[in-house]
């Protein structure tokens, strides 16, 4: 009998395993619910933020040094993380952080400066941002010093860049009492080293990235955080999270553990939705008629917000028809753009005002009423006819065609993953149809394959993420940066002809004598003014030659549930878009 | 000594035999058919999917109308199907998108059957080195896992047209057959018909082709219809999982559509998108597992109930 008590007992077991859910007894403040919408969960990664399916949540077991308000303009607006407080020299040469005195990690150490250089030295090892051994990229670090056990300074390279603020405080600090190990004795006169040029250099480098992997891979026994939650177990359907008694505002804390479930698909989001199953969820893409089914469950809610991402008809300018400006203008007197967001993204999309680079929100904060005299290219078939006309184009039989009298078909690729491209994608062609353009949508089987041929010039049209804000660098280097031929090399910007380096958009170097890569360049290290008159010389630039044709700027709309909690950010939020594990640190959600 | 006859002489006899022979297959069909009507059905439903795949197109204008004030409209009179996401009739869809489907189906069943029957008669036949070369061709064939394959060949082939995808299709499915064949072949050819037709000294093409091969027409022909269902299960799948090019009124796209971007299995919205090509694929099955029930019996004697 006892036997077969502990094979029912066994079966129940492997049965709620099996179906991805975790035993979580509530106490008084209750189980939180969510999603980490920037990755799946895979129960066998390591318990490493490095990795990238790591099973460490961003906000809740793992912590940054501070977090990213959601501006339209400032890039170096945050809430306080592990830094309590910082301060940087004129042009951000320097930048020094305090960390919180009481920051302790889950196993009760004191989280100290030792702990934020050794991240560094791990986040060198991966690459990036501020964290870059090549020579002369913009905004990486040149040194790293310990001022004293709660401070620590980071010095900026001589190639300057207003974004390094942002990306030194967005650093990840895991404990160097777990991680210290992974960087081997004299790493730190290896990183020296690899910073300067030479094959002593290249060697220093190859080292340093030889490290990646072994860092990756790093499968500590257990979770050790400095954030206000620690990991308790994880199994393919979810991850529970207990609080960490150690955090240092763990009063403002109120659920007592987090459950974060996995999905495989968009639509299984939707189904936790639609259940009210969600305490919150962040920015999802929903149809219509689902987004209906979400609003109708009893607590549900929307939160909408500005997000710095517009969807864009990006031109291979050194395929014809699309190196002539006026086929270019003509397409975009051709689509609507509300339609197309009605069909594409109803819910988290607005048709773009006109195209100037920038998302609809930042544009009216950057260009004031200079945004007001800009080519709004308002849906006319006339002008359209007019441009195709001054291009040489011809019509015969109500079919468009190349000037020498050849057929034109606009193939306009998009990834097959990326549902509201694919629509947005038919709608445009469909529209193009209409008057008369023989158009047709490719797909890709995935975005990373779409990438890679995008890059390679295989397509004379495809879809573009744009409008990367708030940094105003980033805005436009997605349209002037490297993907158009320009890159900074050995701290020089130089700018590759097509089909070379990666410039598969082809535009000129030189717009009436404007040369749109240095200006962008330029934003690195300007003033806020300057950027303000840079900005608008691009935007109008961008306007008139049109590289790309803005269709639709991105909202954030993310979804709460008010059942079992409340306290949320409203709309606009600057918190909105970060996870809601920072929404607990800054004391906002309560037990209702 | 032989004797010659005049073919002259055989000639009117012959045909005449040949006549009756196919008036009675013909009437033997009719009366298969009749038994059941549910093969009645499934020849009507064949029928009306190849008039489909032929006329289909021709019914509607290139660029199906849209109604942009329509999206994901429900089933009406004007749209029977409802509306897709651009506001086009859901029915002119499945219509226009049966060429492609049913094309596709038709060349990988011809390139399916026309390798493995091929590959099995030979095989089968001659024994000895071309059995043992042969067979491992096809071991080999069968070993590779298809869906995978086809998933990677397209990242590097866009799989252009249904001639094409047929094509991959078809080479990708012969196996089965051929193995088949090949059994079927090795059973046949210790039969006395072919000891005499050896006997009588006739070639190679001639047994194969006259004396083996009609025997094993039946299970060819079923095997063929059968792999025209396989086939569009395959690249529908392969269209519904988004690997493969982006055609509007493709079945598997139609329905990638409605369940990644119209939320059909969420909400009712676009459940008749969903539900239109899947109707369209469940009645096209149908047809063709009616025929072969009828084309079983007709070719199988002992099967008559006479």
């Amino acid at each position: 009998m006892k036997r077969l008590a502990a094979i029912a007992a066994l079966a129940a077991l492997a049965a709620t395993a099996a179906c991805g859910q975790v035993a979580a007894p509530a106490g008084p403040g209750g189980v939180y619910t969510t999603i980490d919408g920037a990755k799946q969960i895979d129960a066998t990664a390591p318990i490493n933020p490095f990795n990238p399916q790591g099973s460490t949540f961003v906000g809740y077991d793992a912590m940054s040094l501070a977090w990213p308000k959601n501006s339209l303009t400032d890039p170096n607006q945050f809430y306080p993380g592990i830094a309590q407080s910082w301060t940087t020299t004129p042009g951000q040469g320097e930048v020094v952080v305090h960390l919180r005195p009481d920051a302790r990690w889950s196993d009760g150490k004191p989280v100290t400066s030792q702990d934020v250089r050794t991240s560094i030295g791990l986040a060198y090892t991966q690459g990036g941002s501020a964290y870059t051994v090549n020579a002369g990229a913009a905004g990486a670090a040149a040194d790293i010093q310990v001022v004293d056990a709660k401070t620590i300074k980071v010095v900026q390279g001589a190639n300057r860049s207003n974004t390094f603020l942002r990306n030194v405080l967005s650093t990840v600090v895991v404990p160097d009492h777990v991680y210290g190990k992974l960087l081997p004795a004299g790493f730190w006169a290896t990183l020296t080293a690899a910073r300067g040029t030479g094959p002593a250099a290249d060697r220093a480098k190859a080292e340093i990235t030889g490290l990646t992997q072994k860092v990756i891979t790093f499968a500590p026994p257990q979770d050790v955080s400095a954030g206000p939650f620690v990991l308790e177990r994880i199994n393919p359907g979810a991850a529970l999270l207990r609080r960490n008694p150690y955090f240092y505002d763990a009063a403002k804390i109120v659920p007592d553990k987090v459950k974060v479930l996995n999905y495989t698909g968009n639509e299984q989001i939707w189904n936790y939705l639609v259940s009210g199953k969600l305490d919150s969820a962040p920015f999802t893409a929903v149809p219509a008629a689902v987004m209906g089914r979400i609003k109708s469950a009893p607590g549900n809610a929307v939160r909408r917000g500005y997000s710095p991402v517009a969807a864009s008809m990006a031109f291979n300018q050194a395929h014809k028809p699309y190196d002539n400006v006026h086929v270019r203008r003509a397409l975009a007197y051709l689509i609507d753009r509300a339609q197309v967001t009605k069909i594409a993204s109803p819910e988290a999309g607005t048709p773009s005002l006109t195209t100037t680079g920038i998302h609809g929100d930042s544009a009216k904060a950057w260009l004031g009423e200079r945004l007001a005299t800009l080519n709004p290219y308002k849906v006319d078939p006339a002008k359209a006819d007019l441009e195709l006309k001054a291009a040489g184009m011809v019509k015969r039989g109500g079919t468009w065609r190349m000037p020498d009298g050849k057929p034109w078909k606009v193939e306009l690729h998009v990834p097959a993953s990326f549902s509201d491209w694919v629509a947005a994608a038919k709608s445009i062609t469909s529209q193009l149809n209409d008057h008369g353009i023989d158009a047709n949508v490719t797909t890709s089987a995935d975005y990373v394959l779409y990438l890679d041929e995008l890059a390679a010039g295989k397509f004379d049209v495809g879809f573009w993420l744009m409008a990367l804000g708030p940094s105003s660098y980033n805005i436009f280097q997605r349209l002037y940066g490297s993907a158009n031929g320009w890159s900074l090399l050995a701290g020089r910007l130089s700018h590759s002809p097509p089909g070379k380096d990666g410039n598969w958009m082809g535009g000129p170097e030189k717009i009436d004598g404007i040369d749109p890569g240095e200006l962008t360049n330029r934003l690195n290290l300007a003033t806020p003014q300057e950027q303000k008159n840079i900005v608008g010389t691009l935007a109008t630039v961008t306007n008139q030659q049109l590289p790309v044709i803005q269709i639709y700027d991105y909202v954030n709309t993310q979804f709460i549930n008010t059942s079992r909690y409340t306290g949320w950010p409203p709309d606009g939020s600057e918190a909105l878009r970060l996870p809601a594990g920072v929404w607990m640190q800054l004391g906002m959600i309560k037990k209702r | 000594m032989s004797v010659t006859v005049p073919q002259t002489e055989l000639q009117p006899g012959l045909s005449g035999t040949r006549a009756a022979l196919r008036r009675n297959f013909w009437r033997g069909v009719a009366r298969v058919l009749r038994r059941k009507p549910s093969r009645m059905v499934g020849v009507a439903i064949v029928a009306l999917f190849l008039l489909m795949a032929a006329f289909g197109p021709m019914l509607y204008p290139a660029h199906l109308p849209r109604d942009n004030n329509a999206l994901y409209a429900p089933p009406s009179l004007a749209h029977p199907f409802g509306t897709d996401f651009e506001g086009t009739d859901v029915l002119a869809l499945v219509v226009t998108g049966a060429r492609y489907v049913i094309l596709t189906g038709l060349v990988t069943a011809v390139i399916t059957v026309a390798a493995g029957t091929l590959l099995g008669l030979l095989a089968g036949f001659h024994r000895g080195r071309w059995d043992t070369a042969l067979m491992r061709l096809t071991d080999l064939q069968l070993t590779i896992p298809g869906l995978p394959l086809l998933l990677v060949l397209s990242t590097v082939w866009k799989f252009q047209g249904p001639l094409a995808m047929g094509l991959v299709l078809g080479l990708l499915g012969w196996g089965g057959i051929a193995r088949a064949v090949r059994s079927q072949t090795l059973s046949l050819r210790e039969r006395g018909f072919i000891e005499a037709a050896r006997g009588l000294g006739l070639s190679t093409t001639h047994i194969i082709g006259r004396e083996l091969l009609p025997s094993m027409a039946p299970y060819i022909a079923m095997n063929m219809l059968i792999a025209v269902t396989g086939a569009i299960y395959a690249q529908v799948g392969l269209f519904f999982l988004g690997v493969l090019p982006f055609d509007s009124n493709n079945w598997g796209v139609m329905l990638n559509l409605a369940v990644f971007g119209g939320g059909a299995l969420t909400s009712a919205a676009a459940l008749p998108y969903l539900l239109a090509p899947l109707l369209a694929i469940l009645l096209l099955t149908l047809g063709i597992v009616l025929v072969v029930d009828a084309m079983d019996e007709i070719f199988n004697p002992r099967l008559r109930e006479e």
